[in-house]
């Protein structure tokens, strides 16, 4: 059958194998060496520059935003419908105990703390000041184990003390109250009364975060208690404003965000992960990246750049070569492949040598950490939580594969004008000179 | 039987109001087997009618026929591929890619005619010992002098297998006695494959090698001159 296809049919379209197409790209890059060797270096440079400046941007956002986590209402808060659009201290989960067994039927790897939100006024005998009362479970609580290395002055208060309070220094400052101080702590009821409860500082704290140094007063929950048995709760049932849920692996928030909220959405009660919690914060960091977007973008213009102008150059020193070539039988599409493999090798190489470079650099830094303490001074706090004076570099998978994604993406953009400019070449134009 | 027929070819250039006549009224035939040359003074239209044989350019007017086939006629795709596999173009310089070795530039022509390796290696490997470059093979072009480049660029043309070999003044950049050796291996390969030759030259001593010489003066063939036995020939004898 062979024979017959050898004999009968006319000659066929000229075959450039893939493989003997990459090694003449390969080799044509390498025509000038120094040319490309500066092109690639700069590249790789830039790329490996722009990785090291997302990773400690990643790394810092990141770093603030489990602080805010931490500080704030954990990965994933259950909490009554409307309390984000409209917080007041009579929307709360009366029964609390069914909706804590709820959760803890689904199972969520981490830990599930209960606690009750209020707004109250805080006075003594010098001044009174508007505060958020929290309650906590235990002492264990996420927050209250990020304040307590922070107490400044007193000590914690003690598990199912109804009197004992936390304050922030700013708090304690404009109360002018000390450790030993009696606070009173003051609501209004959803009826128009008000009521109050008696507090004792037991401990001043400083979080570095302003917002929560000048409102803050932190108490054991049975004290909180108190002011949803004032709004007619029914204790026994454990009443509660919402659950914080810390994840052992905050990777999968967004799996146990959707259990969550499949499982205990209802009219009454809503899931909400961090981001809903805290959209300001979304939006902060958002923006605070936009620098080290624009850094990438101009990198992205050094690859195209440099790509376009390297192999550009090599084309139009080749123009003889491809008039022969197309002489002997190659078509426009072979030079067409031919230079766009060209570009696509130089852009691959650059990736590479970039990733290594900045890869490097971010694991060193990943590893070291960079002080900026000394840089921004103790004014590391923004959007209601702060960033530890040490900066890590980060960079998850995802950043990986989108850096890449995108350098490639400019890579073959670059390819084009070249190859196009390449299989544009007559043989009699370029054989005349 | 007739290999090439050249009907009726003229080919105009404007170059802004003047018209430039580079060929007109050309009527040619060469039969298999031939090894022809075409002379010329200056700007007698030589390139231009290689170039139009070739399919690498198209002429203002007529036809050229290869092998029976209206290559004029051909889109340029199936043109393209009737290059690869029927005929072989020697240039006078730059003939081969820089990044390849003798041996590669050779086997170049076969891959892209889709050859097995082993063919078209072995087929690489004759061709440059017949024209004496079985010591260079591995060498790059730059490391070749002009006239072993054009010798690579004989043995890629004839290594193809090609019915009709076409050369620009494939001696132009050479010393007579390069030009007188290479157009010895030419002669010989054209005798012995078989082969079809038509070069175009301007040295009087290439000329005489030949069995039949065209001239061309201002575009049109002035003569046609045939031999019983080229001088080449005779000495070879
Ligand atoms: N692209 C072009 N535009 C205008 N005129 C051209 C072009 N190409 C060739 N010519 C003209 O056509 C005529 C024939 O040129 P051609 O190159 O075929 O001559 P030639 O015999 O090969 O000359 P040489 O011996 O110098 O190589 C010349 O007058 C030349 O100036
Ligand atoms: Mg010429």
């Amino acid at each position: 059958m062979s024979t017959r296809t050898l004999h009968t049919t006319a000659p066929g379209k000229a075959r450039l194998p893939l493989a003997t197409m990459l090694m003449l790209a390969w080799r044509n890059l390498w025509r000038h060496r120094r040319r490309t060797v500066v092109t690639l270096v700069s590249i790789a440079f830039g790329f490996g520059l722009a990785v090291v400046m997302i990773g400690f941007t990643d790394g810092g956002h990141n770093n603030m935003i489990r602080n805010a986590i931490k500080l704030g209402e954990g990965h994933i808060t259950v909490q009554p419908r409307g309390y984000l659009e409209n917080p007041a201290n009579h929307r709360y989960l009366a029964d609390g105990k069914a909706l804590a067994s709820q959760i803890q039927a689904l199972g969520v790897p981490g830990s599930v703390e209960p606690r009750i939100s209020l707004q109250v006024l805080a006075s003594t005998p010098a001044n009174s000041v508007g505060a958020g009362l929290e309650g906590l479970a235990s002492v264990d609580d996420a927050r209250a184990k990020m304040l307590q290395p922070r107490l400044i002055d007193g000590s914690w208060f003690e598990p199912g003390d109804e009197r004992g309070i936390v304050i922030g220094d700013g708090m304690a400052r404009k109360l002018k109250a000390r450790v030993g101080a009696k606070v009173v702590l003051m609501a209004g009821t959803q009826g128009g009364d008000s009521q109050a409860q008696l507090g004792r500082v037991r401990g001043i704290f400083d979080s570095r975060v302003d917002e929560m140094d000048d409102f803050l007063v932190l108490a054991d929950i049975g004290l909180a208690r108190l002011f949803l048995q004032g709004e007619g709760a029914d204790a026994s049932l454990a009443p509660v404003t919402r659950f914080a849920i810390f994840l052992d692996d905050p990777d999968a928030l967004a799996v146990w965000a959707q259990k969550l909220k499949t499982g205990l959405d209802s009219d009454t009660v809503v899931a909400l992960d961090w981001r809903e919690m805290m959209p300001q914060l979304v939006q902060f960091l958002f923006i605070d990246a936009a620098g080290s977007y624009i850094f990438l973008l101009l990198i992205l213009v050094l690859v195209v750049f440099g790509i376009v102008n390297t192999v550009l150059m090599s084309v139009l020193e080749r123009t003889r070569e491809f008039g022969l070539l197309r002489a002997l039988g190659l078509g426009r599409r072979h030079l067409l492949l031919l230079v766009f493999l060209e570009s696509l090798l130089l852009g691959l190489l650059a990736v590479a040598v970039g990733w290594l470079l900045g890869g490097g650099a971010h694991l060193w830094f990943a590893y070291q950490g960079v002080n900026i303490g000394a840089l921004m001074g103790d004014n590391t706090q923004m959007m209601g939580t702060f960033m530890d004076p040490i900066v890590y570099s980060e960079l998850s998978w995802e950043r990986v594969q989108q850096l890449t994604l995108l350098i490639f993406i400019a890579t073959l953009a670059s390819g084009i004008y070249p190859a196009i400019k390449a299989a544009r070449v007559t043989p009699v134009q370029a054989l005349r000179t | 039987m007739q290999l090439l027929q050249v009907q009726g070819i003229g080919k105009r250039y404007r170059q802004g109001e003047l018209e430039v006549r580079a060929l007109a009224d050309v009527e040619l035939t060469v039969t298999e087997g031939e090894f022809a040359a075409l002379v010329g003074p200056s700007g007698s239209g030589k390139t231009t009618l290689l170039n139009i044989i070739g399919g690498l350019d198209a002429p203002s007017e007529g036809k050229v026929l290869v092998n029976g086939k209206e290559i004029t006629a051909m889109p340029e795709a199936v043109l393209s591929s009737f290059r690869l596999f029927e005929l072989g173009f020697i240039f006078q310089a730059y003939n081969l890619v820089a990044v390849l070795t003798a041996l590669e530039n050779v086997e170049l022509v076969m891959v892209l005619q889709g050859r097995p390796e082993r063919e078209r290696r072995e087929r690489a490997r004759h061709y440059l010992e017949l024209v004496g470059l079985g010591k260079v093979m591995d060498r790059r072009p730059s490391a070749l002098s002009g006239g072993q480049q054009q010798r690579v660029a004989v043995a890629r043309a004839l290594a193809a297998g090609p019915r009709l070999v076409l050369a620009d003044e494939p001696t132009a950049n050479l010393d007579s006695e390069n030009a007188t050796a290479l157009l010895d291996i030419m002669y010989k390969l054209s005798k012995e494959e078989k082969t079809t030759f038509l070069f175009s030259t301007h040295d009087a001593r290439v000329m005489e090698r030949a069995q039949r010489i065209i001239t061309l003066r201002d575009g049109r063939i002035e003569s046609d001159e045939r031999r019983e036995q080229s001088s080449h020939a005779r000495a070879l004898a």
